[in-house]
């Protein structure tokens, strides 16, 4: 079985069930659009599929390898989730780039040609680099998470709202610097309150709302 | 008098001691700070504690029993336990048996490898010597002890976006909640090192005055005391370590997966 395919999910917040029965598959080399309404759990969604909460029920592969049978943190390194509030450590921007390839699993050392190629790419100044990660702007600092992630290669991108801090000309540019990734095959699953951006960047979507529970249909 | 023994003290002299703390309720009138009841209170249970432990004090070392000894070890224990966490403004379930926990194994080991091995009382388990040694562990114990599980608990709350994300990029739990850790017992210790690099300058240790007024050789006091810090230094490195790791393994599990949920804010 290729690609990431999530099964039989059931997930709630306490009180709550928020998706019953939830199944998707990304291939190589595809993206996935996941829309619905606010509080529809797409977050939540992303999250449990990082293996960052449990849910109720449900079974997570990759490339045919159940997540159970994985270490968690060899999973993340595969399949990373980034979150919509993108978070800086203390220090430099390639501190912060520096800092996933430390973990044991993921063990890895920074590209600096290919990081200053990205950031031109991300319309980010190369000597950012230097400059204190939180000092940055928070649109910039979505941009540099974003690299972050990538930076680790996972197979599989879960993208929390990856614009909603940008200007058009830098969702653009975002845009650009993700087909590039899903090109050289890795796949995403975006979610996005910008139906245009869906409609632009993933040729299957999936809406929330179809699998909510019938009692929250109705209020 | 010399090398016998401080000179007796009467309820008159307490009385006339009381006068001190007026000193302080006539600040506390002048500047408005209307502290004047707490302080009442505050005087009246020192001396309402005071003489109560020392009565009890003097009915252990009579009964001179292990099982007594052991009842009293536990709940000073229990009490510093429950003190450790209280001070907290965040806990969760399991917070307080944790503790507990963790000032026994360190306060008993601690407090038995210096009466057994380093002082070599007889028996090890001598009243006169663990109960005052064990109540200096637990005091400056539970101070480290509450500094570091607040301070970790606060860390891991409002840093909890932080902490997932690392995890997200592939950190292990270790990974990812080293910085915490490691600032936890940190300032767990912060206290026991600043009271171990000023003492004999700034301030003369309580247990030491005591020996001196008690006329004892003074070198004698000061190895004494030395004995003491060392112990607490040990005991609190050893509690701040050990509910550090506690709080760890409560709050990740076995998927490196933060529960954060676990913590309760506890409005004081």
């Amino acid at each position: 079985m290729d690609g990431l395919l999530v099964d039989s999910v059931t997930l709630g917040v306490p009180g709550r069930v928020l998706l019953r029965d939830f199944a998707l598959r990304v291939g190589a080399g595809s993206v996935l659009g996941v829309v619905g309404p606010s509080g529809s759990g797409k977050t939540q969604l992303l999250r449990a599929i990082a293996g960052l909460r449990d849910v109720d029920a449900g079974s997570f592969s990759l490339d045919g390898q159940s997540r159970d049978a994985m270490h968690m943190p060899s999973w993340r390194r595969r399949v990373t989730y980034v979150g919509q509030r993108a978070i800086m450590l203390k220090g430099s921007v390639r501190d912060n780039l520096e800092r996933p390839l430390g973990y044991a699993a993921v063990a890895g050392k920074l590209d600096l040609p290919r990081t200053e190629a990205e950031l031109s790419q991300l319309r980010l100044d190369v000597a950012l680099l230097t400059q204190e990660a939180r000092s940055l702007s928070v649109g910039e600092q979505q941009r540099i998470a974003l690299m972050r992630a990538a930076s680790i290669a996972p197979d599989v991108l879960l993208l929390d709202e990856p614009t909603s801090a940008l200007d058009a000309e830098s969702v653009e540019a975002v845009e650009t610097w993700l087909g590039a990734q899903i090109k050289a095959g890795r796949s995403a699953v975006i979610v996005s309150h910008d139906a245009a951006q869906i409609e632009r960047l993933a040729a299957k979507r999936v809406n929330l709302k179809d699998f909510m529970p019938e009692a929250e249909h109705a209020g | 008098m010399p090398g016998s023994g401080a000179l007796p003290l009467g309820y008159f002299e307490l009385g006339v001691a009381a006068l001190l703390v007026l000193c302080a309720g006539f600040v506390s009138v002048f500047f408005r700070l209307k502290l004047e009841q707490k302080l009442a209170v505050a005087s009246l249970r020192t001396v309402v504690q005071l003489l109560l432990v020392g009565y009890v004090l003097a009915w252990v070392f009579r009964i001179d029993s292990p099982w007594v000894l052991f009842g009293v070890l536990g709940i000073m224990t229990a009490a510093a336990g429950r003190a450790a966490v209280a001070r907290s403004s965040r806990r969760f379930a399991g917070a307080e048996l944790g503790a507990f926990a963790t000032l026994v194994l360190t306060g008993l080991v601690t407090t038995f490898t210096v009466t057994g091995v380093i002082i070599g009382v007889q028996p090890w388990y001598h009243a006169q010597y663990v109960i005052p040694l064990l109540g200096m562990v637990l005091g400056n114990s539970l101070t480290g002890v509450s500094l570091a599980l607040d301070g970790l608990l606060a860390d891991l709350d409002e840093q909890r976006d932080r902490v997932e994300m690392e995890l997200a990029l592939g950190a292990s739990r270790w990974e990812a909640a080293r910085d915490p850790l490691r600032e936890s017992v940190r300032r767990g210790m912060i206290p026991i090192l600043n009271s171990m690099t000023v003492v004999g300058i700034v301030s003369l240790p309580g247990m030491m005055t005591g020996q001196i007024l008690q006329g004892a050789d003074p070198l004698q006091a000061v190895k004494y005391q030395i004995v003491v810090m060392f112990m607490i230094a040990a005991a609190t490195s050893l509690g701040c370590m050990g509910v550090t790791l506690f709080v760890f393994t409560r709050l990740f599990n076995e998927r490196h997966q933060l529960r954060a949920e676990r913590i309760e804010q506890v409005r004081n």
